[in-house]
């Protein structure tokens, strides 16, 4: 996904004039996955958005302290919170069909299997299904698969939930308001450690 | 994770053009910093704290863009996001089987083997990812990345004016001055960079 072009920006201008810009376009394009990722199956939509929030959290990890009022830097640990559950939620995305895409190879290869030893036969005899390649392997792969099922709706819910308080708290208002603001006083070095 | 380090100097009322300077000078270190190691697949932090200072690096490429030269920064930005693109795919497989061996570990006897298979093919993905890499690095190592990146925000040389010798009597008209030949530049305007340098636009 590549990031909104930001017009206006000015090389002679202030870093924070700048800055402004360039975050109240992320912002813009964090908040345009929503209401599209509060379906859980739109997975891309997931995986934009995550792309979105990184995007806003690098510039404001770099810009919050120097440049904006105080409320940036606590957007900058909710927009990381943000980020991090949906990589997680990416990363079950990404696991679960490599796992179903193993589990179906390993049935082919028990179908191919089973119908050669079927070979030239009227029916199928139950007792050629015993002991077919790859059985030890079903339960494992089974468990894994179900857990990362399982897994990735436990950490869609706990999006959700952290969404809303996103929402609760009035994020989007309070960060545009934030980036308006400059700080009062210089900020010394020691002062602007960003956020990990 | 490394904590993104501070960018001496830098405020909100300095140019944007000079906190371009300020903070991807200290972001290329990073980056070059966290290089050692990654290629150890036991030590998959290091891939970690590598990738992230690609992704910070990337990001201020993207955030300073407008005060830096395009035809330079392109292709940096080509070679960082191709960095970003190949740590990534050695650090999927890193985490899958950190929460592989876990997942196997409470797992039952009859469900290991099916589990370790699994281990198995993420393995692989990883040594093929740590080829890649290995690649990778030698690539951005022969390409001067480095070099590159110091070069996209290196103030220009600054050109000392060069005193005129004193012109012996009687030469007093040169020969340009008298409509002849055109001045010949001097050494150091010679070895001056072309117009596009790889100094900040608009600088």
């Amino acid at each position: 996904m590549k990031a909104r072009k930001v017009k206006g920006l000015d090389p002679d201008g202030t870093l924070a004039d700048n800055a402004q810009r360039v975050v109240a376009a992320r912002i813009d394009e964090l908040y345009d996955f929503v209401p599209a990722v509060l379906d859980p199956s739109r997975v891309k939509k997931l995986h934009n958005m995550r792309i979105a929030a990184k995007r806003l959290r690098y510039v404001l990890e770099v810009t919050s302290a120097a440049c904006f009022g105080p409320y940036a830097l606590t957007a900058t640990k909710r927009v990381r919170e943000l980020q991090d559950l949906l990589g997680e939620i990416h990363d079950c995305d990404i696991q679960l069909p490599r796992v179903q895409q193993i589990r179906a190879e390993l049935s082919e290869d028990a179908v191919a299997e089973l119908g050669r030893r079927a070979s030239g036969a009227a029916d199928l005899d139950p007792a050629l299904a015993s002991g077919l390649p790859h059985s030890e392997a079903w339960a494992g792969l089974a468990a894994l698969e179900h857990y990362l099922a399982v897994r990735r709706g436990l950490l869609y819910d706990r999006f959700t939930t952290v969404w809303q308080d996103i929402e609760r708290s009035a994020m989007r208002a309070r960060l545009e308001y934030a980036i308006a603001e400059r700080p009062s006083l210089a900020v010394s070095d020691d002062e602007m450690t960003p956020i990990s | 994770m490394a904590k993104a380090r501070p960018i001496p100097g830098l405020s909100g009322e300095m140019r944007y053009s000079d906190a371009a300077t300020a903070t991807i000078a200290v972001r290329s270190d990073e980056l070059f910093e966290h290089a050692a190691g990654v290629l150890d697949v036991t030590q998959i932090e290091a891939v970690h704290a590598m990738r992230v200072a690609t992704r910070r690096l990337r990001s201020v490429l993207e955030f300073y863009e407008p005060c830096l030269d395009h035809e330079q920064l392109e292709p940096i930005l080509d070679q960082v996001c191709d960095l970003a693109d190949v740590l990534g795919q050695r650090r999927d497989p890193d985490v899958e089987l950190e929460a592989l061996a876990s997942f196997a570990a409470a797992a039952s006897e009859a469900e290991r083997p099916g589990i370790e298979r699994f281990i198995d093919r993420t393995s692989e993905q990883q040594q093929q990812a740590n080829a890649e890499l290995a690649q990778m690095l030698g690539q951005i190592e022969a390409d001067d990345l480095r070099g590159r990146l110091a070069a996209l925000i290196a103030p220009p040389p600054v050109v000392e004016p060069v005193a005129e010798p004193a012109a012996a009597p009687g030469e007093e008209q040169s020969a340009s001055a008298a409509g002849g030949e055109q001045p010949v530049p001097s050494a150091v305007e010679a070895a001056a960079p072309p117009a596009k340098s790889g100094w900040l636009r608009r600088r």
